[in-house]
């Protein structure tokens, strides 16, 4: 048997992983399944809980988890590339699902009425759990068309939704610190989008000019970056805090000031606040996707006869449009993080979920907070995403 | 549950070396900002009417009371009550409750973005840097005091507070105290003296304020050396309740307030405070003067209420919010309906 040969017999009975991604996210998710908490039981909203295993949980409701999740663990085998991002996508999608209704109607189960301080959270099991079936569910649409792309995350994130509205989780101690804040929930969600929205707009104004002056004139263009750069490198907190004395003083000195709502605290301060961070990513960007529109581009342009009036709205904007959107998404999805950090100068915002959490020490109250923070920035950036291939793809 | 009502070692401070910042983005670009969401906004609306209406001695105010609170459990009961109360009188309110830390909640209605929110009447001693001052610690002086200061000063209006006190208690296992026979802070200091083990979790403030852990060593004799602390940064006490709950580091004793829920729950009983080392922290309404003056029957309307909240309802009524997890706006309701304070 010649040496070409064996090796080739060697690599036929090789086991081939055929996606790393895949086989790298189940072992982690067996593991978290079988050794952490998947919920944890306490007597009351202070006091530790006693966790539960998912293995300790009703035989079926285990038995469909850990058969999802050996379900994804042999999808990382399977060659064929339709069939494999297929199972990926069942086992994904499927075990968010499952461990949702599970979670929910095991919590309904330990549910005493003797102990109604009772509460059961969501264990790290849990999360392991959903962001495994999450990321699953993403990296099986890495090869599919474009409608697929968008429709299935969609269709999930309804399904997720439906349930989360269904009143399957209400036993859930994050349901019921959820239902405590319903009635300012709303309010606060519209006034922390208010901020973001209101900050970006403001900063892409402020953009304008900077921009202009860090493409064109090469003396302004070190000091805009210096500058901008530095207001980058201050800690929030630290930035809102310095806003409010000299804020303070502008409300109480000048009249109109005061009567259009500036002052020391509120709103003011934190969409300063939030403009000035957003301005570098901004800036940045647009001025990259300015400078590298080729040369030779411009030169032909100029050579058609266009002005340098129509060169700037007819070639420089238009290929620099993906880099202005990127610097766009980069800043808005930073602003979302941002503001939460705002409540504690009273500009309120989701924030508000998380400070008074942690001051509780209820660490369900804070992702009362957290969640729609993630969920606002993710869905910020696909939107973005969505833009940014749509551009591309426009010949 | 963090009681705000000491400047937490972890409020936003303003430093004057930065001052530049400001001139960066011009405060016109705001008009418009804030414009676009005035229903969140309390002022925009207001400062339109008040341009024209607001003399001394306007007649009919139309505008809703803005109502905030400390971003705490507390804070969220009282100023739930007031918004209640407010409500059933028929005064139009706007809940800005939770709304930030204490000097947050100072700077608001000082510049009149709030109208009305709970303080406690030993933070006046801070407001106005008097704590050196024996009056903050006898309840009717202390609130004297801080209405005549305020009223003068700022034009704020002290309505009546509550016959409780939620100043800085030790606490300690409730076992563990009864074990070695500790029932106030003189048995506290005698036990300390003798060599007893204790190991207190605390936070920075509480362990360098003056009127902290320094006001109790002075006045009951004894003293604590750095190895019997355990030091937290911020001024919550669910973290230190809950060291000594658990014994967590061995901490077998805690830094809390008086009014705090968590302490029977975990098991926990204050030390009583038989010579006063603390100032007296009753909460009470304070109000801006303008808005006093446009509803003068809220100093009716909020006393009866205020006359019922001793340190047992407040306690009591704080853990059904912060262990049971019930709403702070039912709670609070059901307690007011069940006194016949509110229909």
């Amino acid at each position: 048997m010649s040496t070409a040969s064996l090796a080739d017999a060697r690599r036929g009975l090789r086991i081939h992983v055929a996606d790393r991604v895949a086989f790298a996210l189940a072992l982690p998710a067996i593991a978290a399944a079988i050794f952490a908490g998947f919920l944890s039981i306490a007597p009351n909203r202070l006091a530790d809980g006693r966790p539960l295993a998912l293995w300790q949980l009703g035989a079926l409701d285990s038995a469909i988890a850990f058969g999802l999740l050996i379900l994804l663990f042999a999808a990382a085998f399977i060659r064929d590339e339709t069939w494999r991002s297929k199972l990926l996508f069942v086992a994904g999608a499927g075990l968010l699902i499952a461990i949702l209704l599970t979670a929910g109607a095991t919590a309904y189960g330990h549910l005493d009425p003797r102990e109604p301080a009772r509460r059961i959270s969501l264990g790290s099991a849990f999360w392991i759990l959903s962001a495994v079936g999450s990321l699953a569910c993403f990296q099986s649409l890495q090869r599919v068309s474009r409608t697929a792309k968008i429709l299935a995350p969609l269709a999930l994130a309804a399904a997720v939704a439906a349930i989360a509205a269904s009143d399957a989780l209400d036993a859930l101690s994050l349901t019921r610190e959820f239902h405590a804040q319903r009635a300012t929930f709303a309010s606060e969600l519209a006034r922390h989008v208010g901020l973001v929205a209101f900050a970006i707009l403001l900063a892409c104004l402020c953009a304008v000019p900077l921009t202009l002056a860090a493409v064109y004139r090469e003396n302004a263009r070190a000091t805009i970056f210096t500058t901008l750069n530095l207001l980058q490198t201050i800690p929030s907190i630290a930035l809102f805090g310095v806003l409010i004395a000299p804020l303070s003083f502008l409300g109480a000195q000048v009249p109109l000031a005061n009567k259009i709502g500036i002052g020391g605290i509120g709103a003011a301060p934190a969409i300063i606040a939030l403009v000035l961070y957003a301005l570098l990513p901004l800036v940045r960007s647009a001025d990259a996707g300015l400078r590298n529109v080729p040369a030779d581009v411009r030169e032909s342009a100029r050579g058609m006869g266009m002005t340098p009036r129509q060169i700037f709205w007819r070639v420089d904007l238009p290929l620099a449009l993906p880099a202005l959107i990127s610097g766009l998404r980069v800043a808005t999805v930073q602003s979302i993080g941002l503001a939460v950090v705002a409540a504690l100068i009273g500009a309120g915002g989701l924030g508000t979920f998380v400070f008074q959490g942690i001051g509780e020490y209820a660490l369900d109250l804070v992702l009362v907070g957290t969640l729609p923070t993630i969920a606002l920035a993710v869905s910020a950036d696909a939107l973005f995403q969505i833009v940014l291939a749509n551009l591309r793809c426009r010949p | 549950m963090l009681r705000a009502h000491k400047l937490a070692a972890g409020e936003v401070e303003s430093h004057p070396g930065a001052n530049e910042c400001s001139q960066v983005a011009g405060p016109r670009l705001t008009r418009e900002t804030l414009d676009m969401w005035t229903s969140s906004h309390p002022l925009t609306r207001r400062a339109l009417l008040a341009g024209s209406a607001a003399l001394p001695l306007a007649p009919v105010r139309a505008e809703p009371v803005i109502v905030a609170s400390k971003i705490d459990t507390e804070g969220a009961l009282i100023g739930e009550m007031i918004l209640a109360l407010l409500e059933a009188a028929g005064i139009p309110a706007r809940n800005r409750l939770q709304l930030g830390p204490t000097r947050i909640l100072r700077a608001a209605i000082l510049s009149g973005a709030i109208d009305l929110y709970p303080e406690y009447t030993g933070n006046a001693a801070f407001f106005f840097a008097m704590d050196g001052d024996p009056v903050w610690k006898d309840a009717r002086a202390g609130y004297e005091r801080a209405r005549a200061l305020d009223l003068q000063r700022s034009d704020l209006v002290w309505l009546k507070p509550a016959p409780a006190d939620n100043s800085w208690v030790l606490a300690m296992r409730a076992d563990f105290a009864d074990a070695h026979r500790l029932a106030t802070l003189d048995d506290f200091a005698r036990w300390t003296r003798e060599g007893g083990a204790v190991k207190l979790a605390a936070s920075a403030e509480f362990v360098e304020s003056r009127s902290g852990l320094p006001a109790f060593q002075e006045t009951y004799g004894f003293s604590l050396s750095a190895r019997q602390l355990l030091v937290l940064s911020g001024g919550n006490t669910s973290a230190t309740i809950k060291a000594a709950a658990d014994g967590i580091s061995g901490v077998n004793a805690a830094m809390a307030y008086g009014t705090d829920g968590a302490l029977a729950a975990l098991g926990l009983r204050a030390l009583e405070d038989t010579k006063h080392a603390q100032p007296v922290y009753a909460p009470a309404p304070v109000a801006r003067g303008l808005i006093v003056q446009s509803y003068p029957q809220m100093a009716a309307v909020l006393a009866p209420a205020f006359q019922t909240l001793d340190v047992q309802v407040l306690r009591r009524l704080n853990e059904q919010i912060a262990i049971e997890g019930r709403e702070a706006r039912l709670v609070a309701r059901t307690y007011l309906r069940e006194h016949g304070l509110l229909a």
